[in-house]
């Protein structure tokens, strides 16, 4: 019966649209496509938002209408069975558990050394990854499950993990060793290479022609070492090596400070990058001589050398023995690179044979550690060796974890665990099951507040609701098929983009919400339609019904004209079919008209959306059994809502049926009032003027509507005190009653029909704070239902603002390029049509689409919800090796 | 109206700070993490606080050093981007920081050297806040002359070290003369520049400076007794933007013994309120490094100004040292 109701109101809401738009098609057909659609998507699980019918009060199935009802349960598991039994909860993903020692530091718990052996596993792992990735080799991820593992086998796994370690260790750190001879050999060629050209200089001084292919620095044509007096080099000594480039100004400056000048310095840029045998890094060197005369400078160099990590090496003084030390430098990096080429190949057959299974054993580390974490939160029970645990779970699905728990004590064959429902205070978390589809409506709700334990979930009518409410703002078929064709790609390549894992913020945002995307851009284009708006133009579809019906004469004389809705030649006497004629379009006062029209639209929308808002209200106070809220609270708020403003959309209904082209008299179209000013007059009582004797106008619209009216505003002003009093009334005496009754039963305190014990005096309500609260509500809602009411314009002032800068583009940007003729028009509309396109998408269909997305978001939280939905409660996080997962792997 | 584009320059790095500050461990850490007892114990706290899994991909059997090198590193990295990120006059600022880590690395190295000790045995043991590119040669000066013109001339510490150029070879008393020199000079030219800036920043600053320029003046003199440096030497090295200056100064500069310091610093209420043997006791510094953080900590109370940053890096380096305490005496309990 209740649902039943919903569905009337909900179809009054959406047939409110229709009626409108005059589309014939059955609410109860709308319906059940929505519910095909929704069962569609989860052909799993039947709960989808088709089955609120289904739904009776305090029903157990599982619904999206209210959270799933919870139970509190103690599990008393064996300390041998504990662990299955945990590992099967796990894949399951239904069970909650809750922390028993909050207190316990998590280097106290029981479990400590296990989670510690997995963080040791984890980090092997994470090491063998590493390197996996480092080498480039591509990590198979086959998406199998594997179950977590027995605690016994976890010493395999050890072991396991410790040997490859070991191995890769070793591997690297031989690879190291023989990198950093490699390395030294390199930097050793490169010195008896570039050191053999400064010698050649001093021998061969630049000013004496000697062998064209020798390598002269530009700036040092004056050479010190071309002195005669330095000529001589067996008195100088020298001392070669090899620096980091970036490092050798520096290191120059403090050679030439320390040792006052009396050095020579040459340094010439090894071309090729190096390879930090540490790192692995590609780094830039120099290689640099030092010449110097003295065994003091030598110390001094030295040290100078060491403290830049500069390598020196030795380097023969005779020009024979520098080449024959070359020659074995080169034929030792050629073995060396046969040794070190041997060595990589190991250990890309050690690590390809590891990525095979690293996925899994990460899953299985994971898995084990995410197990014990639970564990850790569960009480030790001494005498008979048992775990207990405390732990929420949907009512619907004890037999599904008892099956588990079963399942569990198999596997470790020991005596089965005992789940005992407990009764609580505590409020139980919120659990909506969700499929793909509703999961992104339902985070919606849930990113306002998440729902109190079992009230009315708001999610079910917003899938419809919100994407109605954005199209409202956002109608236009063009930007509408952008936006579905988007969320439908989204929604087709579902399974192959959601296996692309990315950390991209934006995308991930859009991606979960493609069905929103999809519907929103379906609903857009319907709007689209029924505005009949492409691109800022519109489809002449079915003919227009306007014609324009003057001669040639009346054409030439006049810069303006009026079609004539009365005239037969004008207008042939009925609407166009579906949507707006596309005569509007084109005519000058396309503003005025879709301005009324659509303002009227939006404030009956927002009426309809706001009355049904209130009407759920009772469904909420009858499941927690507060019927005074429904006489205190529902019944006035509801004849205040209608006695002003559902009185407000009849007048509107009134006028569009009534007055109109070709009605004579009092209902002609000259006649009609304002309706605004109507209602303005209502609310300050204000009565008109008699009747003008020269027209035929009558300023009522109906007899005795200022007589109804009086009644109507009387009738709304003494809902307020009614809002405001009864409530706190009605309390009080309930209070003194209570207290009455419990100084009859001498302070006992008093069982109530619930079965719960309330505590004498504890129910003591502080009245203050039951009248302040009240005052607010009703404040709230008196004054909100009018600034709600103006607050739905909103649907108006977007989907204006959205036509005028869709007409604005195609006006100053695409018209430039279709009005340029010649062949330069082709070339430029070509470019024209590209920013065109790119403006629309980027301003228009991103922008405006952000832009009435927050704002529909904004109808929905404050105008739509603030009407019934409390939003205190707290999600159920079960404890799922899905979810864990999931985490662990965003964050690797 | 400065104050009000604070932010434009400012801002995100004063955010970013009290973030950083936030993250500063609790009472209730060191009470469980004096509870700890195993290193391992000790990593599974700290993972729930704001270091994170910074050892996570340590190998189990922790080094101590190791943990002591995450912990500074932490501190350097958040330290390191927030200087990347600084602009004038906040970059100026952050440098200013960095030198008095430079002049306690090159005091430490020189004094290594003298015992003959290797460069890379000793580099570990330098704040890494303080390193310059030419850190590692220091050891070719062998007289103060030398360390000038040698190594430090190019470095922005040439500044302050213009009064301690000699050519006396350098020993145990010169080095610590050094250190106070360069000290006062950089604890002078640190206060003048953050007078320059002007508005909360002077304020505060200037407060800050001039309390470690006195705490230095006494500890000068409290660690001269017994030593062969003169008094009038002594006086030389004190730095003088404190509020000691000068009658406090010239007091401390007659001193004969500790109980002629503590008349000096009765005179003066900031040092003797905290509580009174406070500077009997003050070798070990320690006291007196809380009576300063407490000073620091109220630094965080005030916006708009760039002492924020640097009344976080004192708690900071105070948590890293308390930890330390924590690791030293889990492992010698074993």
């Amino acid at each position: 019966m209740v649902i039943a109701c919903a569905l009337k109101i909900k179809r009054i809401l959406l047939c409110g649209p229709r009626k409108i738009f005059a589309i014939h098609r059955s609410p109860e057909k709308f319906y059940a496509f929505l519910r095909n659609f929704a069962l569609y998507f989860n052909s799993r699980t039947a709960v989808t938002i088709g089955t609120v019918g289904a739904q009776g009060e305090g029903g157990t199935m599982g619904s999206l209408f209210r959270s799933e009802e919870m139970a509190l349960c103690q599990l008393f598991l064996q300390s041998e069975s504990a662990y299955t039994c945990v590992s099967e909860l796990g894949e399951l993903g239904l069970v909650q558990f809750r922390d028993l020692n909050p207190d316990v530091n998590a280097f106290q718990r029981k479990f400590v050394n296990e989670v510690r052996r997995c963080d040791e596993m984890e980090r092997k792992l994470r090491y063998l990854e590493r390197e996996i990735r480092k080498d480039g080799i591509p990590v198979l991820d086959t998406g199998e499950n594997p179950e977590a593992p027995m605690p016994r086998e976890m010493i395999d796994l050890e072991a396991t993990y410790e040997k490859l370690e070991n191995e890769l260790k070793e591997v690297n750190s031989n690879a190291e060793a023989l990198k950093r001879n490699y390395l030294e050999l390199t930097e050793l060629k490169h010195i008896l290479k570039k050191t053999q050209v400064f010698f050649d200089e001093a021998m061969y001084p630049p000013n004496m022609p000697y062998d064209q292919d020798v390598y002269f620095d530009d700036d040092e044509r004056v050479n010190l070492l071309t002195d005669p007096a330095l000529q001589n080099l067996k008195h100088i000594g020298f001392v070669a090596g090899v620096i980091f480039r970036e490092r050798l100004p520096a290191f120059e400056r403090m050679l030439w400070r320390a040792c006052r000048g009396n050095v020579f310095l040459r340094q010439a840029e090894i071309d090729d990058p190096l390879e930090d045998p540490a790192t692995g890094e590609q780094v830039y060197k120099s290689v640099f001589i030092i010449f110097f005369q003295g065994d003091q400078l030598k110390m001094r160099v030295k040290k100078i050398c060491e403290g830049f990590r500069a390598t020196m090496y030795p380097c023969p003084e005779a020009p024979a023995d520098r080449r024959e030390m070359a020659m074995g430098v080169k034929t030792r990096l050629d073995d060396l690179n046969t040794v070190l080429s041997q060595t990589q190949d190991h250990r890309h057959r050690v690590l390809v044979s590891a990525a095979r299974n690293i996925r899994a054993w990460m899953m299985k580390v994971w898995k084990i550690k995410a197990i014990y974490h639970t564990l850790n939160m569960f009480n030790l029970d001494v005498i008979q060796n048992g775990l207990i645990a405390e732990c929420w779970i949907p009512v619907a699905d004890l037999e599904v974890v008892q099956l588990a728990l079963r399942r569990g004590t198999e596997k470790s064959g020991s005596l089965p665990a005992i789940l005992n429902r407990l009764s609580t205070l505590e409020s139980p978390p919120t659990f909506h099951r969700t499929n793909k589809f509703t999961k992104a409506f339902q985070a919606l709700i849930d990113a306002y507040g998440v729902a109190s334990y079992r009230e009315i979930n708001p999610a079910p009518y917003t899938i419809i609701t919100f994407p109605f409410l954005f199209s409202v703002m956002f109608g236009d078929v063009g930007h509408g098929m952008i936006m579905a064709l988007f969320g439908g790609w989204m929604v087709w390549r579902e399974k192959p983009l959601s296996a692309k894992k990315t950390d991209n913020e934006i995308w991930n945002i859009f991606f979960g919400g493609r069905y929103i995307i999809l519907l929103m851009g379906l609903f857009s284009m319907y709007t689209g339609l029924i505005y009949n708006d492409v691109f800022s133009k519109s489809l002449n579809l079915f003919g227009s019904h306007w014609h324009i019906g003057f001669n040639d004469t009346d054409l030439r004389h006049n810069r303006e004209l009026g079609l004539d809705p009365a005239k037969s030649d004008h207008y042939e006497g009925d609407p166009y079919p579906f949507g707006l004629d596309p005569m509007w379009q084109i005519s000058l006062n396309k503003i005025n008209f879709y301005n009324s029209y659509k303002m009227k639209i939006s404030i009956i929308f927002g009426i309809c959306h706001m009355m049904f808002g209130v009407i759920l209200s009772v469904w909420n106070h009858r499941f927690f059994n507060r019927p005074l809220n429904i006489y205190s609270l529902f019944i006035p708020q509801v004849i205040f809502l209608c006695s002003l403003f559902v009185y407000l959309v009849l007048l509107v209904f009134h006028k569009w049926v009534w007055y109109g082209a070709g009605a004579e008299n009092s209902v002609s179209p000259y006649c009609a009032p304002s309706i605004l000013i109507t209602f303005i007059n209502m609310v300050l009582m204000k009565g008109y003027q008699e009747q003008d004797p020269e027209s035929d106008c009558n300023p009522y619209m109906f007899a005795g509507q200022f007589g109804f009216q009086r009644f109507l505003l009387v009738v709304a002003l003494i809902c307020v005190p009614w809002m405001l009093c009864m409530k706190p009334y009605f309390m009080i005496r309930e209070n003194k009653q209570r207290a009455m009754m419990t100084a009859a039963n001498g302070g006992e305190g008093i069982v109530e029909e619930g079965g719960e014990v309330v505590a004498a005096g504890g129910e003591q309500h502080d009245m203050g704070e039951v009248w302040i609260h009240q005052g607010i509500h009703t404040i709230e809602y008196v004054l909100g239902s009018v600034s709600h009411t103006a607050s739905y314009l909103r649907l108006w002032a977007l989907s204006l603002a959205h036509a005028q800068l869709s007409e604005v583009l195609w006006g100053m940007v695409l018209r430039i390029g279709l009005t340029a003729g010649g062949t330069l028009g082709g070339i430029l509309m070509y470019l024209i049509f590209a920013a065109w396109a790119c403006l629309t998408v980027a301003i228009l269909v991103l922008m405006e689409g952000l832009s009435a997305f927050l704002h529909t978001l904004r109808l929905h939280w404050v105008e739509f919800q603030s009407k019934f939905y409390e939003g205190q409660g707290y999600a159920f996080i079960p404890f799922a090796f899905e979810t864990i997962l999931e985490q662990a792997e965003t964050t690797v | 109206m400065l104050d009000s584009l604070f932010n434009i320059d400012c801002g995100y790095l004063e955010g970013l700070c009290r973030g950083f500050k936030n993250g500063i461990l609790k009472q209730t850490d060191y009470l469980n993490l004096v509870q700890c007892e195993t290193l391992d114990d000790l990593k599974l706290h700290l993972q729930s606080t704001d270091y994170g899994n910074f050892l996570s991909n340590e190998a189990s059997p922790l080094q101590v050093s190791v943990i002591d090198d995450k912990l500074r590193d932490k501190l350097v990295t958040e330290f390191q981007h927030m200087r990347n990120h600084a602009v004038e006059p906040l970059g100026t600022f952050l440098d200013y920081i960095t030198y008095g880590y430079m002049i306690d690395n090159i005091v430490l190295l020189i004094t290594g050297a003298l015992h003959q000790r290797p460069i890379s045995e000793l580099m570990p043991k330098c704040h890494p806040l303080g390193t310059f590119e030419q850190i590692e040669a220091i050891n070719v000066a062998s007289t103060s002359n030398e360390l000038y013109n040698a190594v430090l001339v190019d470095t922005p510490l040439a500044d302050f070290f213009g009064e301690c150029v000699s050519e006396q070879d350098l020993d145990e008393l010169n080095i610590e003369i050094i250190r106070n020199t360069l000290y006062k000079a950089y604890l002078e030219s640190f206060y003048s520049y953050c007078k320059s800036l002007g508005g909360i920043t002077a304020e505060v600053m200037c407060e800050i400076l001039a309390f470690e320029a006195d705490r230095r003046a006494f500890i000068i003199t409290l660690n001269s007794f017994g030593t062969e440096l003169t008094k009038e030497d002594r006086a030389k090295l004190y730095p003088t933007c404190g509020r000691l200056n000068p009658d406090g100064l010239a007091a401390l500069a007659r001193a004969d013994d500790p109980e002629n310091v503590k008349q000096v610093a009765e005179f003066y209420a900031v040092f003797m309120d905290p509580n009174a043997d406070n500077l009997k006791n003050s070798r070990t510094e320690n006291e007196d490094l809380f009576t300063f953080l407490g000073v620091s900590m109220k630094l965080f109370f005030l916006s708009v100004c760039l002492s924020v940053l640097y009344s976080y890096l004192l708690p900071k380096n105070f948590e890293i040292k308390e930890v330390g305490w924590v690791i030293d005496s889990i492992t010698s309990a074993h």
